[in-house]
């Protein structure tokens, strides 16, 4: 009673939608970009891995499971899967090993040393991942520099091109800049006196960094790791280039199945694939970031 | 000669050996500003010492040179005789309480505390009883599992305690440890910290702005001002015998007027002679403490033999629960007095004329840039 009374005493003033439909309004306009954007796309993709290929590129639409049972049933396409997630997985690792101490060192510089050293890890960037990967194949060509430099100091020259050590190498170099941004994101939670805390207890360098530093970066490690993990799948310029047609990944793949043999039906059964792995990525980071709360 | 010589050579060996904790000329810049200027300081084995001084003036970062984490610009830190300016921050052994707790956030209250036992390699079930130990000291055994964002300030501020406290450090420093405790708690953490501190014979430096807790616990009183050292002494000393007007005004509160020195123990403030101790010449200022003046009615009668007096007119009472405080104003300077509250009935109404009387001794004098 009193409740109402007081109510109808000092008037609140309210919005005229309510916070649910505030938060719609301002949804709106991303959610209608991805459902058309997106969503119809997957829908059409899902639609077309139940088509029947024909010769000659041909299409007929139809509702058959053909392209699903001959996948499971395929031992290459079983590998290809396999080896797609293994290389993806070993370029996330190097990645993030590599990354790691140039993102930690970022987060502690400061001024302008730290917007110089920041335009330094984006300007990757702002060239083109071609552009760049043809730089690695001068560079890592069987007569290139690496290679004639490992041969003058009296090796072996190794081969670094047109096989997976070729496709892992550019790639880390061209995911770098992600890795770094996204580690940097997810520092928030380092706290330098955090870490002098440590020292002050007694712990050295080596054990703050494995008891401290580790633990609260690795929100942006899950970050990162997801990050390169879905691009390093779903890129098909670089290892179709540096693995010169001799390393086989899911992306590759697709592309040949999409525009050389033009067998869309099965481009979309894998393209579907590549989307099962992204989500699975996805319920392994959610999963980690539940665990490292 | 010569004997006085090694006499005086015997002295200093014995106040270095004394001296656990010894900062020679201490001193760290910042541009060409000095957040810290050459500050010496002795601090004995087993003594509580506070760094008492304004917002600013160098406190944080002292402590943070003694503890390894600022490489000073200029000087030495001694512990025990040796030379540790130049040691890693983690062989130090000292306790550093921070400021801002700088607790582990991904870590447990009991994780936390743990941490520096774990480091020193202390067996799991001593880790597991000191632990328990040193959380019922702060009050917090019932919050071990929580994560420190789970925490109030207040709480937090005592797990930092606690883990400082539980490695026994040989010196603990502790940054405003209390700052963020309601009256009762500061009370009990104060005592709390004293005992331990004495019980395991801890050299001890704590900083702090508030005088209370400087005067009522530390063995010691280091006020500083804008980087430099302004008075050392006893609590007694600098709050009864303050060297600068600083210091003075800092250590309790004070009232202030200027006057002219005669040279002959006497100092003429506006129309008025007030006597002080000693015989100062030239422009000084006068303070009292508030509750060394009594306040009376108007009296034509000359002042008592030892005491000064002026006479004003009552502006403003003040109630502050165990305090009266009574603003006075003395031709145009406002004076404070206080007095036990007696029910909260006061001695006059405002617009009264009345009298401040105080003792000659309660007279601190300083002389003053003219
Ligand atoms: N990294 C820094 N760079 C430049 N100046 C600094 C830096 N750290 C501290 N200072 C300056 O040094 C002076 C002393 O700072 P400090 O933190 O020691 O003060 P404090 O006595 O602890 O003050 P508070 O009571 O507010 O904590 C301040 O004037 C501060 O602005
Ligand atoms: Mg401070």
């Amino acid at each position: 009673m009193s409740v109402a009374v007081a109510e109808s005493v000092i008037p609140v003033p309210r919005p005229a939608l309510g916070r649910v439909g505030t938060a719609t309004l301002l949804l709106l306009p991303i959610a209608l970009v991805n459902a058309v954007g997106f969503l119809l796309p997957v829908l059409n993709l899902l639609r077309m891995s139940f088509n029947e290929a024909l010769s000659g590129g041909g299409i007929r639409e139809t509702f058959t499971l053909a392209n699903w049972v001959g996948l499971a049933g395929d031992s290459f396409y079983l590998e290809l899967i396999l080896n797609s997630v293994v290389v993806s997985l070993t370029i996330t690792a190097l990645t993030l090993v590599l990354s790691y101490p140039i993102a930690l060192y970022l987060h502690r510089s400061s001024g302008r040393w730290r917007t110089f050293l920041t335009v330094l890890v984006i300007s990757p960037l702002l060239t083109s991942a071609v552009v760049r990967t043809y730089g690695w194949i001068a560079l890592l060509a069987d007569q290139g520099p690496i290679t004639s430099a490992i041969a003058a100091l009296g090796f072996a020259p190794p081969r670094l091109m047109f096989n997976t050590t070729g496709v892992v190498i550019g790639l880390v170099e061209i995911l770098m800049p992600y890795m770094i941004l996204s580690l940097l994101a997810g520092f928030g939670r380092l706290d330098p006196r955090v870490e002098e805390a440590a020292m002050t207890l007694g712990a050295r360098p080596v054990k703050t960094f494995w008891r401290v530093v580790l633990p609260l970066t690795l929100p942006g490690i899950a970050l990162g790791c997801l990050l390169c993990f879905v691009l390093a799948v779903s890129s098909f310029i670089t290892p179709k280039l540096l693995g010169g047609g001799r390393v086989f990944l899911l992306a590759t793949e697709i592309y040949d199945q999409a525009i050389v043999t033009l067998n869309w039906p099965l481009a979309s059964t894998l393209s579907i694939l590549v989307l099962v792995i992204f989500g699975a990525a996805l319920a392994v980071y959610a999963r980690i970031l539940r665990a490292i709360d | 000669m010569m004997h006085q010589k090694i006499l005086s050579g015997t002295l200093t060996a014995l106040t270095d050996r004394d001296a656990h904790l010894r900062l020679d000329g201490l001193t760290k810049r910042y541009g060409d500003t000095d957040a810290v200027a050459a500050l010496n300081l002795n601090v004995p084995k087993g003594e509580l010492v506070a760094l008492l001084g304004p917002s600013g003036c160098g406190k944080t970062t002292t402590l943070r040179m003694i503890a390894g984490l600022i490489t000073p610009s200029g000087g030495r830190i001694v512990v025990g005789g040796s030379d540790i300016t130049r040691m890693p921050v983690y062989k130090r052994d000292m306790g550093l309480v921070f400021q801002s707790y700088a607790l582990f956030p991904h870590m447990t209250v009991a994780k936390n505390v743990a941490f520096g036992l774990e480091m020193r390699g202390v067996p799991k079930p001593e880790i597991e009883r000191r632990v328990t130990e040193a959380l019922a000291m702060v009050r917090l055994e019932s919050l071990a599992g929580r994560k420190p964002r789970e925490l109030s300030g207040g709480q937090q501020q005592r797990v930092a305690l606690a883990r400082a406290l539980v490695i026994r450090p040989s010196i603990l420093l502790l940054d405003e440890p209390l700052s963020n405790l309601d009256a009762k708690l500061r009370d009990e953490m104060r005592n709390e910290i004293r005992d331990i501190q004495q019980k395991l014979g801890i050299t001890a430096v704590f900083v702090t702005h508030d005088q209370v807790e400087a005067l009522s616990m530390c063995d010691k009183v280091v006020v500083m001002k804008g980087g430099k050292l302004e008075q050392v002494g006893t609590p007694v000393d600098v709050y009864e015998r303050p060297e600068t007007p600083f210091v003075a005004s800092f250590v309790g509160r004070t009232n202030r007027l200027e006057g002219a020195a005669r040279g002959d123990g006497t100092v003429s403030v506006g129309g008025a002679t007030l006597r002080v101790p000693g015989r100062p010449n030239g422009p000084v200022e006068i303070m009292m403490r508030p509750h060394r003046v009594r306040l009376a009615d108007v009296d034509a009668s000359p002042a008592g033999e030892g005491t000064n007096r002026l006479d004003g007119r009552l502006t403003r009472v003040t109630f502050v629960g165990d305090l009266l405080q009574y603003h006075v104003d003395v031709n145009g300077a406002e004076l404070i007095v206080e007095a036990a509250s007696d029910h909260g009935r006061f001695f006059r109404a405002v617009g009264t004329p009345v009298t401040l009387s105080w003792r000659i001794e309660d007279t601190m004098v300083f002389r003053r840039a003219a």
